[in-house]
């Protein structure tokens, strides 16, 4: 028999097979996808029943505090969604999974890219049930096609962040007992944001931790689907834009960092 | 041992050195070098520092010192060159519960760069080879320990690797599982796969490996074949059991002659021990020496040196149980030239 050295792999094929495996955490897991789901969706619910009547606040750009909370909703879920993929990836250091997947002669960064595409595609279910559920409830697309597409661009990329945020945690602390970490950093993420009132009825810590929290772009970005007062437009894209670039870059770094810090 | 003229050896350690956080030396100088075409065994109690050679000498852990090379490629400098060479089962055998065997393997073929097409038709000789064809199509959360071992060796043959490591294969299986690993294992070696093996149990090490390494807190304490090893030791000995202790003095005036007499040893006289180089051949002498001097016997049974009896002669610890930092030295009556060649007999082992 011949022996030679293996073909290089194709980094296509690497990233569609650990795709696939990031699905079966939903997908083979009965109701592994409903708490994330379903979460949101109360969060919602919630925060619209008590706080409806803060629109009538001076400086609320809307007066459907509904239509102010269902991209944060979306926002949360999304970025839950990829934090899971922290603990997975935890999960599978503890068993020694990650070491099948390390020994293999591919690029260590393309071994993360899977379980990333599979956080945001996962995530794509509780940000769609909540618009849904949003919807149903009386909020309106102001901002059109565009609007919908800024809600999901904003979604995908924190899910993506809070993904690299869980994978940096993961391989710094290889153990699932990381997880709450994980969780938390995307919770206080948002909630340092002009998650429930405009940056302008914010008062003194908070609003300067709103003002500088890249998250805070994000929202505006995700907001242009439902909020009336925030029309789809270059102003109010790019600043979110930038802090999604932003945060992946920072946070993709850390990533790497913890790659690169394996078996040191 | 010997290296085939012209090639590389397939792997070789030069003062390999891990340190861990806490300041544990769990790799502490160590050189090797293994044959292309070998299977080397190696051996040591648990916590000597098998599991820590393996993951240096397969990229997924750095020296603190000292290189190794894989296939002639540097570990420390070029895994991504070793990792294309090499095959590995973790003593985890960690799996994804939630796939199916053939999934793991197309998914295993997609890491080592097979075309989807290749990587199915592998799959499937594989799941043949390791006799998991009905399996195959199951989640692996339903297999048993034994079948997730065979699986997790078929993962690491998808690429038909120049060097596989196996830690600690057949730990925990039982018999029937353990044969038929040592004999895939055997299988590969015959095509030319070089193995590299851990493990703790001296069977295993005799009956699969053409050169034995033995580890101990990190350092490599002995190496060579078992049989040269087990000669190093020493010859076989003849044990004999008399019927009564009133014998003794009699037993040992007769056998004198016919090799080197053990001590008497503490736990009583009806054991008489004898090492001689003639081995086997020497029963039919010894039995009549002991009826010409009239000394009535129970049994006599010759006892070839073991690889345990190599471990204790070069640390002076038992392996099979030891574990590394129990490190009790041996008593005082058989250090040195004389090396207790024998586990079995109470008069030797009370210690
Ligand atoms: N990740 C680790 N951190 C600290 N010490 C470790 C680690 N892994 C192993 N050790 C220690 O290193 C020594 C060798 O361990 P190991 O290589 O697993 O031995 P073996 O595989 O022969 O049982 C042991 O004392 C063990 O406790
Ligand atoms: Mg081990």
């Amino acid at each position: 028999m011949s022996v030679g050295a293996a073909p290089r792999p194709r980094a296509g094929a690497v990233v569609v097979a650990s795709w696939r495996r990031a699905l079966n955490e939903v997908l083979r897991v009965r109701g592994a996808l409903l708490p994330a789901t379903i979460a949101p969706v109360i969060f919602m619910l919630g925060m619209t029943g008590q706080f409806s009547r803060l629109t009538d606040l001076e400086g609320f750009p809307t007066d459907s505090y509904l239509a102010w909370i269902v991209p944060l909703s979306c926002l949360q879920g999304a970025g839950f969604a990829g934090a899971a993929t922290g603990s997975n990836l935890a999960r599978d250091i503890e068993q020694g999974l990650f070491d099948r997947l390390l020994v293999a002669p591919v690029p260590r960064a393309v071994l993360l890219l899977g379980p990333i595409l599979g956080a945001v595609t996962r995530c794509l279910v509780p940000a769609t049930a909540v618009l849904a559920v949003g919807l149903l409830l009386g909020a309106e697309f102001t901002g059109g096609v565009l609007g919908v597409l800024a809600l999901y661009g904003a979604s995908i990329g924190f899910c993506a962040a809070a993904a690299l945020w869980g994978i940096f945690l993961a391989l710094t602390f290889r153990t699932q007992q990381a997880g709450p970490l994980m969780q938390q950093g995307v919770f206080l993420a948002v909630f340092l944001s002009t998650a429930y009132t405009p940056e302008a009825l914010l008062r003194g810590w908070l609003a300067g931790a709103a003002r500088y929290n890249p998250v805070t772009h994000v929202l505006e970005l995700s907001r242009q689907a439902t909020v009336s007062g925030l029309e789809p437009s270059l102003a109010n894209t790019l600043p979110g834009v930038a802090a999604l670039v932003g945060l992946i870059l920072v946070l993709g770094g850390l990533a790497l960092f913890g790659l690169w810090r394996i078996g040191r | 041992m010997s290296l085939a003229p012209g090639s590389p050896p397939a792997v070789e350690a030069h003062a390999l050195v891990r340190e861990y956080k806490g300041g544990i030396r769990a790799v502490d100088g160590l050189d090797l070098q293994v044959a292309a075409g070998e299977i080397y065994g190696f051996l040591g109690p648990n916590g000597a520092g098998k599991t820590t050679v393996v993951r240096i000498l397969t990229t997924l852990l750095r020296p603190t010192s000292g290189d190794a090379l894989v296939g002639g490629r540097s570990v420390v400098r070029d895994g991504d060159a070793v990792r294309r060479l090499i095959g590995v089962a973790l003593q985890e055998a960690a799996i994804d519960p939630l796939m199916t065997g053939r999934e793991l393997l197309r998914m295993q073929g997609a890491l080592h760069g097979l075309r989807s097409k290749q990587a199915r038709e592998r799959g499937q000789n594989l799941l043949e080879r390791v006799g998991l064809t009905e399996a195959g199509d199951r989640r692996v959360g339903g297999y048993s320990g034994g079948m997730r071992r065979r699986l997790d060796l078929a993962l690491a043959l998808v690429h038909r690797p120049q060097v596989l490591f196996l830690d600690e294969p057949t730990t925990g299986l039982d018999p029937t599982s353990r044969a038929a690993l040592w004999r895939e294992v055997r299988a590969l070696n015959d095509e030319g796969t070089t193995v590299f093996l851990t493990t703790q149990y001296l069977e295993e090490a005799e009956q699969l490996a053409d050169r034995v390494g033995i580890i101990a807190r990190g350092r490599l304490v002995v190496e060579g074949s078992p049989t040269a090893l087990k000669a190093q030791v020493g010859p076989p000995t003849i044990h004999v059991e008399l019927a009564d202790a009133e014998g003794a003095q009699r037993a040992r005036s007769a056998l004198r002659g016919l090799g080197a007499l053990e001590p008497a040893g503490a736990g009583g006289d009806i054991h008489v021990q004898l090492r001689t180089t003639a081995g086997k051949a020497a029963i039919a002498p010894v039995i009549r020496a002991l009826d010409e001097h009239g000394v009535q016997v129970e049994s006599v049974e010759v006892q070839m040196p073991s690889l345990d009896d190599v471990f204790m002669a070069v640390t002076g610890a038992t392996l099979e149980g030891a574990s590394s930092n129990d490190g009790s030295p041996s008593s005082g009556d058989h250090v040195g030239e004389a090396v207790p060649a024998s586990r079995a007999p109470e008069a030797t082992t009370a210690r």
